[in-house]
């Protein structure tokens, strides 16, 4: 790591003022739990000369639920803190199965929501100082010819990297917002429209987060009555490893049939990808027969395009779709 | 938003796009570790951190004096904003505590793991000065080898290790897990130590030490 | 059958007598115990250093901390064939707290490989801190040459630069057999399987890096702190870049984190530490970062092996055709020669040697024999299931040596093999998706020993007792092996005695590979402990009124007899000494034997929906001759499966082929198991093996499990997998056909 000064904000504000407004200045970045910022400094991916530490800012860590059931989560709430809450676990199943895959516990233990949402990607390329790519201001995506197996099948042009946030995939599907606080003021925006693609904005950054805003909070509404969850993540190694892909489904029934379904897939796009299709086919079917799995998977999976090596993410998405069908109809 | 440059493929004679002979030294920065830039910015380090916060925020600059609370006990040591609690524990420390091993130094491996506030983390993802008003408690803390902690005589018990030298950080994350879930099942141990990697293979060894170990804290023992 | 790295050679050549023993008192030399008289060996024995590890005061050479020492670094060229276009130091000189920084390269050297020929620099610091901040201060810079040579096909392609041994970047290593007249009886067999099989590049991953602490601060002596499985050997390298007398330097590992075959010299790491030591005459601390460690600690060679196997209607290897390349980078590669352990009527082989522009391969544990193994267990395997035979009997009738077919017998019945119900052709899918299978595979190992150890066996008048040979303990428990060689001795227990070893001050012993440390210094052990006991009898004997020569050592205490008579406690017997005795232990021949089986059983449930293969058990037994500590021997043999379960699942080095640039740099993206890949581990040790005999054991376990596991794929879902690592994409890919 490059030397830094460590700045102790103590209001939100403060840390938004301490924020550089230009994107092209670098110089100061924001420090959460820092269990994946800490990674980006060593690798010298970021060589800020300060750091804005959130830590001391009273109330950013705390989880409330507001009179209609909504959910407030603080943007430093642990991961722990949330796989833990037994109304999360109770109400909002999928959530709580991505907050227990993310990383490892001594992850959970320090990272926050905050940071978990705004991590950077893991794409081997990016990763490596050496390669100086499209999301490093280079010329040219390393991993659309190069070693792919792990980048992007939807949404990638042209820059291939997948969005590594377990619960970014969860809290979509929930309908999530996120509230960001700057200098200038305040503004809550829908988590969907918080992540961009590479060819909606800058290669460089995967939100649409302004330099100098801070996210605060998520908020997630009291779902209808009735809805069923679950978050199923599919890793190449069970202990402690990044999505190869993941399914976050949410299902309301009308006896044995879907009335209504939210579907997001993680560790495939560079965004959570939210399959508003699928979840019209789903309207009306059940959710465990084989020619639902079939179409859903199909429908789900209609746009994406496999680079060399990546192409198992295709059936291997729309077996874990299949999967959580079976779940959440069982 | 960022201009957008065409997608850049190798050119046709093989060469990849960023590191051809010439845009390799002339565009790729990151290349080039310039001598300067280090040295510059260590130098404003030490003066320019204060201004900048503008609003008046406190800074920590350059290396200074703190203290942490490890093993139960304030040690003052000097640390820079950038220095991990790994590196304080094993570098800065006026009397090392080298018991929490480097492995990876990015928080892959599990071996640095040491308990801050009850809680199991990666010591090398953790800013030293970050952590002045927290407990932190080291494999150095658990016990003594003539006073071992009962996870770590459990692990001399079962050989739940052989090099030994992702011990400490094992012996670490199986006491926050019995410190979480006292007599926890087979299934919960391996969810709770799956942030630690072990290269010998004495996983089967630390799962049946973590059995033991419990049961010898549910007699009384808590360490 | 040898290797590359002096590995295996199969059990049988000098395998030792049948372990009687009796006539050993009156050869008046020592001799083995029957295991019913042992006491302490042969039994669970806890390791000494047990302790000290587990609460973190155990110190590895990473943790030296000595007065005046400086941090220093690397600082390397991540690609392989590149040129170096700028290469300065002078800014890191001027960066606050760097006491050292220098070149080792010039601007238009070319760098010809990736690994030590990437050393471009080092500097040194008084803190990590300013240790970093010199070494981001060096400013390099370098140009790619084209083609990287980093794949099989680029160095094998038409007109690439030529950068191997003799200017090659192929060469036949060896051709054994005819490969016509191999290909002929093929023809007449009534099953032939085809098929290419392919192994990755596999890392050691030692969790402690490769590196060394130097103590040096001028004059004509130096103490090295040094991560090593050579503690003896190791001192003429260092002498020799510290410009001193070998007998001068003293290397010290008193514990390390990991070796696997990868710590044997000083290595250009240990080189630069000496020049920086000299330079500056203060002690070094010079350890690789993890990605260095990954680009140039070695490693285990890839390998691709095309086969043509065939075999008769009645259960008979006829023929099998190979030819074989091995990727070992620089380095020559390791593979066993084909057909590797089974008896096959005619073969041919030619094994080739195929160079990259990368690190040069290592030995690592049991070298080439994984590569070997898995091609073969699944050639095997195939035509077991080509022919309508079950594999473990297709197996046995295929395998003289019948240690194998009760070891077969015994991890097939632990699987409950008998009550499976597809042995003959590959299982369905539930409704679930998923699927179980069983896979078997057979190991091999040589062991054997060197002559070389010498150990040390004090007694003092006070009862202190203790062994002392410089061996290292890699992990393996050699120090503890050390003491309970001692104590069985003496009736004493494994913490009555002191065990001094990790010194290259002490008396010399064997370095550590190829699973000859326990075959070498057990005997050698054993021999200064009867040296030492014929040396303390006669005091003892005196003083309890009888001969020397009829004492029994027992539980702490020295009986006249069997009947436990009149006793002396131990330290009423030292104290009939006058002074202090010492017993010399030298190797012995008749005390050591050579030559271990192995045999392997895995299940593995498979999701067909997702491609996940879930290892849900293994079953591995081991014969080892003469078991010292069962408890360590587990271990050891658990680590072997896991390491085969990692290799087979999920460890693969990958690199950008355009660029050379390594991706899996870290254990981040390099996998290896960890706790959730862990299935049921069976870990047996063949007692029906009566050799009274040392020998080690430890590269056998890690031979054939991720062939067993394979197997157990196709068993069942009938998903044949060639290609390592197992990873769902390929399971996928397999299935759909």
């Amino acid at each position: 790591m490059k030397a830094f000064d460590l700045v102790q904000a103590r209001t939100v504000q403060e840390a938004a003022g301490l924020l550089p407004v230009d994107p092209a200045d670098k110089s100061a970045m924001l420090l959460a739990g820092g269990q994946d910022l800490l990674t980006e400094l060593k690798e010298h991916l970021a060589e800020p000369d300060r750091l804005v530490n959130l830590k001391g800012i009273p109330g950013l860590d705390a989880m409330t639920w507001e009179a209609d059931g909504t959910l407030v989560i603080g943007a430093m709430v642990t991961v722990q803190d949330l796989e833990e809450h037994t109304r999360v676990r109770e109400t909002l199943t999928a959530l709580h199965e991505a907050a227990a895959s993310v990383g490892s516990p001594q992850i959970r233990s320090v990272g926050t929501v905050g940071g978990n949402l705004n991590q950077r990607p893991r794409c081997w390329y990016f990763r490596s100082e050496e390669a100086h790519c499209l999301k490093k201001g280079g010329t040219h995506c390393y991993a659309a010819v190069g070693k792919n197996r792990y980048n992007a099948i939807l949404g990638g042009f042209p820059s291939y990297i997948v969005h590594p946030s377990d619960l970014a995939t969860a809290l979509v599907a929930l309908e999530a917002e996120v509230t960001l606080v700057s200098p200038s003021g305040e503004r809550t925006l829908k988590l969907d429209d918080y992540f961009t693609l590479p060819r909606e904005g800058s290669y460089q950054r995967e939100t649409v987060r302004l330099p100098n805003e801070v996210m605060t909070s998520v908020r997630v509404p009291a779902p209808p009555a009735g809805m069923r969850s679950t978050f199923l993540k599919m890793q190449e190694r069970e202990s402690y490893d990044w999505a190869l892909s993941a399914v976050a489904l949410c299902l309301w029934m009308d006896g044995s049939r879907i009335s209504d379904a939210r579907l997001v897939l993680g560790g495939v796009a560079p965004k959570p990808w939210r399959c508003a299709s699928t979840e019209a086919l789903l309207q009306g079917r059940s959710p465990t027969t084989e020619a639902t799995a079939r179409a859903a998977g199909a429908d789900a999976l209609k746009d994406a395009r496999a680079l060399s090596d990546n192409g198992y993410k295709i059936p291997l998405t729309q077996g874990l779709l299949r999967r959580a069908l079976q779940k959440l109809g069982a | 938003m960022a201009e957008r440059p065409p997608l850049d493929r190798p050119a046709p004679d093989g060469h990849g796009g960023g590191f051809s002979r010439r845009s390799f030294l002339k565009g790729a920065s990151s290349v080039i570790a310039a001598g300067g830039v280090a040295a510059r910015s260590l130098e404003a380090g030490m003066t320019e951190g204060a201004e900048a916060a503008g609003a008046g925020a406190p800074v920590i600059s350059g290396e200074t004096e703190i203290t942490l609370d490890i093993n139960g006990a304030a040690r003052k040591l000097r640390a820079e904003p950038r220095t991990t609690l790994l590196s304080a524990l094993r570098v800065r420390l006026p009397e090392p505590l080298t018991g929490t091993k480097e492995v990876c130094d990015r928080g892959n491996c599990g071996a640095c793991t040491v308990i801050v506030d009850g809680r199991p983390v990666y010591s090398c993802l953790q800013l030293a000065v970050d952590l002045q008003d927290k407990r932190i408690t080291t494999v150095e803390g658990l016990g003594s080898p003539e006073d071992m902690s009962p996870v770590q005589a459990a692990f001399c018990r079962h050989d739940a290790l052989m090099c030994g030298f992702c011990t400490p950080g094992f012996v670490m994350a199986t006491t926050a897990c019995l410190d979480k879930h006292g007599t926890p099942s087979e299934a919960t141990v391996r969810h709770e130590l799956s942030g630690n990697l072990c290269r010998c293979g004495t996983y089967p060894h630390i799962f049946e030490a973590a059995q033991t170990a419990a049961k010898s804290r549910a007699g009384g023992g808590l360490r | 059958m040898t290797t590359q790295d002096g590995g295996g050679i199969l059990p049988g050549a000098g395998a030792g007598a049948d372990g009687s023993t009796d006539d050993a008192s009156a050869e008046a030399r020592a001799e083995w115990a029957g295991r019913d008289a042992l006491t302490l060996l042969n039994t669970d024995i806890p390791r000494v250093d047990g302790p000290e590890k587990v609460t973190g005061r155990a110190k590895y050479t990473h943790d030296m901390r000595l007065p005046e020492m400086v941090w220093a670094k690397l600082v390397v060229c991540p690609w392989p064939r590149a040129t170096i276009e700028a290469l300065d130091v002078t800014a890191a000189r001027a960066v606050p707290g760097v006491v050292y920084a220098e070149a080792y390269k010039q601007v238009g050297d070319e760098l010809t490989y990736q690994g030590y020929d990437g050393i471009v620099a080092a500097v040194a610091a008084e803190t990590p801190e300013a240790l970093e901040d010199g070494v981001r201060a060096v400013v390099t810079g370098y140009s790619r040459n084209n083609p990287p040579l980093v794949t099989r096909e680029q160095s094998l392609a038409d007109g690439a630069p030529q950068i191997g041994r003799g200017d090659v970047n192929m060469r036949v290593e060896s051709s054994t057999g005819d490969r016509e007249e191999t290909a002929a009886a093929l023809e007449t067999c009534d099953a032939v399987i085809e098929a290419t099989y392919t192994l990755p590049v596999q890392h050691h991953v030692c969790l402690e890096t490769h590196g060394t602490v130097v103590d040096y601060r001028g004059g004509t002596e130096a103490t090295v702190y040094h991560s090593s499985q050579n503690v003896t050997g190791g001192a003429r390298d260092f002498a020799r870049h510290l410009e001193l007398d070998s007998e001068n330097v003293r290397v010290i590992c008193q514990h390390m984190g990991g070796g696997f075959g990868a710590k044997f010299g000083a290595g250009e790491e240990g080189r630069v530490a000496c020049v920086i030591a000299r330079a500056l005459e203060r002690p070094v601390h010079l350890m690789l970062d993890r990605r260095q460690e990954f680009l140039m600690a070695g490693n285990r060679s890839g390998s691709r092996q095309v086969m043509r196997g065939g075999a008769s209607k009645d259960g008979k290897l006829v023929a099998l055709s190979v030819d074989a390349e091995k990727f070992g980078g620089m380095g020559p590669g390791s593979l066993p020669r084909p057909p590797y352990i089974y008896d096959v009527g005619t073969s041919f082989a030619e094994v080739r040697q195929v160079h990259t522009a990368t690190d040069p391969n290592r030995a690592q544990r049991a070298p080439g024999h994984p590569q070997a193994s898995f091609a073969m267990e699944c050639m095997v395997d195939e035509l077991a299931y080509a022919i309508g035979m079950d594999p473990v009997s297709f197996r046995k009738a295929n395998l003289s040596d019948e240690v194998w077919h009760r070891q077969l017998d015994r991890v097939a019945a632990e699987v409950d093999w008998a009550g499976h119900p597809n042995k003959t052709t590959p299982g369905q899918p539930g409704a679930d998706g998923m699927a179980e299978g069983i896979g078997f595979g057979v190991a091999v190992w040589g062991s054997g020993s060197r002559p070389s150890t010498v150990c040390d066996v004090r007694i003092a008048p006070d009862g202190a007792i203790s062994g002392s040979t410089a061996v290292q303990d890699l992990g393996t428990g050699s120090r503890t092996l050390v003491a309970a060689i001692v104590a069985e001795e003496f009736g004493l227990g494994v913490t009555d005695v002191t065990a001094h070893i990790g010194d290259g001050k002490l008396p010399p012993a064997v370095y550590s590979g190829g699973s000859i440390t326990t075959g070498s210094i057990a005997s050698a052990i054993k021999d200064g402990a009867y040296q030492a006991r014929v040396l303390l009898e006669p005091s003892v004997a005196a003083a309890l009124g009888t001969e020397p020569g009829h004492l029994i050592w027992l539980d702490g205490r020295v009986y006249v007899d069997h009947a436990l008579g009149r006793s002396l406690s131990w330290k009423q017997a030292c104290a009939t000494l006058a002074q202090p005795i010492l017993g010399t232990g030298r190797w012995q021949e008749h005390l050591t034997g050579r030559g271990v089986h192995g045999a392997q059983s895995a299940k593995v449930r498979v999701d067909t929906v997702t491609g996940r293969i879930q290892v849900l058990k293994m079953v591995y037994i081991q014969d080892m001759g003469l078991p010292f500590n069962r408890l360590a021997s587990r271990s050891q043999i658990n680590g072997g499966m896991i390491g085969a379960l990692s290799y087979g699942l999920h460890e693969v080095r990958v690199l950008d082929e355009d660029t050379g640039l390594m991706l899996t740099d870290g254990l981040g993206d390099y996998r290896i198991a960890g706790p959730q890949e862990i299935p049921e581990l069976v870990a047996l040790i063949d007692d029906e093996d009566t050799r009274q005999e040392a020998m080690g054991f430890a590269e056998a376990p890690i031979i054939p499990g991720h062939g067993a596991i394979a197997n157990a794929v196709f068993n069942a879902c009938g998903a044949r997998l060639r290609d390592l690592p197992l990873t769902p994409d390929k399971v996928l890919a397999a299935l759909a056909g």
